[in-house]
């Protein structure tokens, strides 16, 4: 073999020179029968170069020329059947000629056992059929690529596929053999898969993939699956449709049940933002009442001793112990501690909106509230007040006991529910302490003694014959001057539950219209408004009615008697007896007049929140 | 000794013998049966299954001991130009390509099979042996080379019981080439016994896939009446 190589370098006059040395690249047989060598040109040197091949085979001494230069593209040498010899060495060279020289490439060894290379499989099918058990997977086939002989065993191709779902970033490869069918499961219905097949003979290269072949996998929806879930949603359409009509016919009730309204405070002057802040001291002060939570002198109010009669008309009267009015008060329905805040808002006839009859309030808004809560002075208990008020339905013994006992209570009759709630509930404690600081008929704190406000004021009807009214004010004033506390009703303050209602005697009228009211023993109704002087024994006069010009009309005895308590100046707004500093911050249980009913007869007391009223 | 229980004992290991017989049956890779019989078909298929497999099996690690060799002793050192027309099996006139394999006739492949696979026995002793002593060789080279060495016989006597099967009586009387390449493989110069290795190994690998290939194609041919 000769190796003519001109040397390239050599260039004449105008810049040629003999073509520069090919390379060959690369050789490849697709099915193992024919070949094809490529090679690469070097420079042509300027002129247009003649490529040309010559091999020489194994065992052969001949020099043969490439059969065809063209089946392979440019610079190609295709070798067809005939000129294919496996398991034999083809000796391979290029030869470049050009005007100026000729240069040959290296020899190439090359046998075509080893450059086997297929191409990829065809017709790439993508199938989703169900199995026996009603799974679905994709069905997978192809055909081997077209030149290659498989049927006689000549070449042998193993497979190799990959998907991915569309948006996949990879592949997922799998083996499939000899095989030119595979299954695949598990498949995401709803998604496009792209499916890429390639194969290899056996001792040989891998193919190209083959083209990229794709198919959305159905989602997996049966026509059982579809009856199925349409009972299901006519079942459950029927189960909603008697939902709602439940709901509708007693929507109110359950509503009602599931949620009771929250009564809100409506003390007037009081700010229930306070109560959000959790500035107690504010709020008290915006009560009037000072110093609260009670400090220990509060103590002094705490009623000892409490006498309760169980007997529907009259109960015991709390015995008090000192000045403070004591409140009468049941244990299960009073609450005797002092600090409880119910006062006014316990009292029964603390109506806010119902007011239907007279009614002396409670020493204690307890009534209710006593009944929940245990006396505990000093602690704030928060009573509910109820917001649809002090009810006494009319079977409030209030004062039918005024003759018998000086120190009788009327019991509640209704102790079920609180009529009295008072909504808010840190006033509550003010009203209770102010309600442990009345006592017996009268409620009235020494000055000196309960500074608080939150005693309930239960009005005293009058000295021992006044009438107690039962304030369903939440807050109980204590005049700091006059150490009566008003029970204010609040507007806003439910009336207690139609229980019996505590009476509140009514000490005196203050200058400025407001009603005294004082501890049963302390004080006498001296009140020249108040009704003539009760009988020594009878502390509580029954208000049976307050006539147009807040004028309080007792009754003297529980049957039918009425007495003017006392009227006031219908001009003079009533004020608290407190004349603290922070008068105008007292808030007061008030009642709306228009809720005031009066009821004569069987009576007991009237509802001081109604004459109340009219003071502010 | 009671004789009733001597002729259990008996009886029960005439049983053992005949189970053991069975179990060593079953362990026979190559089963035989006479020719003629309705499944000996099948066991031709399990034959040249089997031989097929092996076969293949056989040319992987031919072809990965060359190339390792090729990289680690042969470069540059321009043995491919040398290794032309010298192997010893070149002698057999074996097809060369498709249409020459598929005119020959089933017989004569098998017997050629048979004639190379019994050419290579020699070689493939001296080579495990040679590489071993090389202390250059790694431990991959010598371990695939016993592991052809190995796999060579078994196919050869799956060869002999096919032919045995295909066409019994036409036994050939051990027709095959001679190896002579022994003592190039001893010599002490390091170049010469390096180039009798390279060209024993690229032989090999040829030979290896030739017979992989005749093979399967005789395989295809007979039992799936060229319908792979």
């Amino acid at each position: 073999m000769e190796n003519n190589t001109k040397d390239a370098t050599q260039a004449n006059t105008e810049g040629q020179s003999a073509p520069g040395k090919p390379k060959i690249e690369k050789c490849r047989s697709p099915e193992k029968e024919t070949f094809t060598c490529w090679w690469k040109p070097g420079s042509d040197g300027g002129t247009a170069a003649n490529y040309t091949l010559f091999y020489r085979k194994e065992g052969e001494s001949l020099t043969h020329e490439c059969p065809d230069y063209k089946t392979g593209g440019p610079y190609s040498c295709y070798f067809n059947k005939k000129h294919t010899s496996i398991w034999m060495i083809y000796i391979i060279w290029v030869n470049a000629t050009n005007q100026m020289g000729r240069s040959m490439s290296e020899p190439h060894y090359v046998d075509v056992t080893y450059i086997v290379e297929p191409d990829p499989p065809l017709n790439l099918t993508l199938e989703v059929k169900q199995s026996e058990d009603r799974k679905s997977y994709l069905l997978l086939k192809w055909s081997p690529p077209a030149l290659v002989d498989v049927r006689s065993g000549w070449l042998t191709l193993q497979y190799e596929l990959r998907l991915k779902p569309e948006k996949a970033p990879e592949w997922e490869t799998h083996f499939a053999g000899q095989q030119t069918q595979f299954k695949i499961f598990s498949l995401y219905p709803g998604q496009k898969y792209l499916v890429e097949v390639r194969c290899k003979p056996d001792h040989g290269s891998w193919s190209q993939w083959s083209p990229e072949n794709s198919i959305v996998i159905p989602s997996d929806i049966k026509m059982k699956d579809t009856t199925v879930w349409i009972f299901v949603a006519i079942l459950s359409s029927v189960v909603c449709l008697i939902m709602v009509w439940t709901m509708a016919l007693k929507g109110y009730s359950m509503i009602t049940c599931l949620l009771p309204p929250v009564p809100g405070p409506k003390i007037k002057g009081f700010d229930t933002h306070l109560l959000e802040k959790g500035k107690s001291e504010e709020l008290l002060s915006a009560l009037g009442c000072q110093g609260f939570p009670p400090t220990s002198d509060r103590e002094d109010l705490l009623v000892e001793y409490l006498e309760v009669d169980d007997s529907e008309d009259q109960q015991l009267m709390p015995t008090y112990e000192k000045d403070h009015p004591s409140q009468g008060r049941k244990p299960t329905q009073l609450d005797p501690d002092n600090d409880s805040g119910r006062g006014s808002c316990d009292s029964p006839s603390l109506l806010s909106e119902k007011c239907e009859e007279p009614r002396i309030p409670a020493p204690t808004f307890t009534i209710p509230e006593v009944n929940e809560k245990p006396d505990d002075p000093g602690t704030n208990v928060t009573h509910n007040w109820d917001p649809q008020g002090i009810n006494f339905k009319g079977k409030n013994p209030y004062f039918n006991a005024l003759g018998s006992k000086s120190s009788t209570w009327p019991i509640p009759q209704q102790s079920s529910n609180h009529s009295l709630r008072c909504s808010y509930h840190n006033i509550a404690d003010i009203c209770k302490v102010a309600l442990g600081t009345v006592n017996g008929p009268t409620v009235s704190l020494g000055k000196e003694e309960n500074h608080a406000l939150n005693y309930p004021t239960t009005i005293d009807t009058g000295g021992e014959e006044t009438t107690d009214k039962q304030n369903e004010l939440g807050h109980f004033h204590s005049n700091v001057d006059q150490g009566t506390t008003w029970l204010l009703p609040n507007e806003k303050m439910p009336f207690m539950s139609p229980r019996p209602m505590d009476y509140v005697e009514i000490h005196k009228v203050n200058k400025d219209g407001a009603l005294s009211l004082l501890p049963k023993q302390k004080e006498s109704n001296g009140n020249t408004e108040q009704a003539s002087a009760p009988d020594s024994s009878k502390e509580y006069a029954k208000v049976s009615r307050v006539m147009d010009n807040n004028i309080l009309v007792l009754m003297q005895d529980p049957r039918a008697q009425t007495r003017v308590i006392f009227e006031e100046s219908a001009k003079e707004s009533p004020q608290p007896l407190q004349h603290n500093q922070a008068e105008k911050n007292l808030s007061y249980c008030t009642f709306p007049p228009g809720d005031c009913r009066l009821q004569t007869g069987g009576l007991d007391y009237l509802d001081p929140t109604c004459f109340i009223h009219s003071f502010n | 000794m009671c004789p009733k229980g001597s002729s259990v004992k008996g009886s029960l290991l005439l049983l053992l013998l005949m189970s053991s017989r069975f179990l060593f049956k079953a362990v026979e890779s190559l089963p035989i049966c006479p020719s003629g019989a309705v499944n000996c078909q099948v066991s031709l298929s399990d034959l040249f299954d089997r031989a097929v497999m092996l076969s293949h099996y056989i040319h992987s690690p031919s072809s990965e001991m060359f190339n390792e060799f090729d990289e680690r002793y042969a470069q540059g050192r321009g043995f491919i130009t040398k290794a032309i027309n010298s192997c010893h099996t070149s002698s057999l006139s074996t097809p060369e390509d498709k249409e020459q394999a598929q005119q020959i006739r089933h017989e004569d492949l098998l017997n050629l099979v048979l004639r190379v696979l019994r050419s290579w026995s020699e070689p493939l002793y001296h080579l495990v042996t040679e590489v071993r002593s090389m202390q250059e060789a790694p431990d991959t080279i010598l371990l695939k080379a016993m592991e052809i060495e190995e796999q060579n016989k078994r196919l050869l006597e799956g060869m002999e019981k096919i032919v045995g099967q295909v066409h019994p009586g036409d036994r050939e009387n051990e027709v095959y080439s001679v190896w002579s390449g022994l003592p190039s493989l001893q010599m002490a110069d390091e170049d010469t016994r390096l180039f009798a290795f390279y060209n024993l190994l690229h032989c090999l690998r040829r030979d290896s896939h030739k017979i992989d290939n005749y093979l399967k194609l005789l395989k295809c041919r007979l039992i799936h009446d060229s319908n792979c």
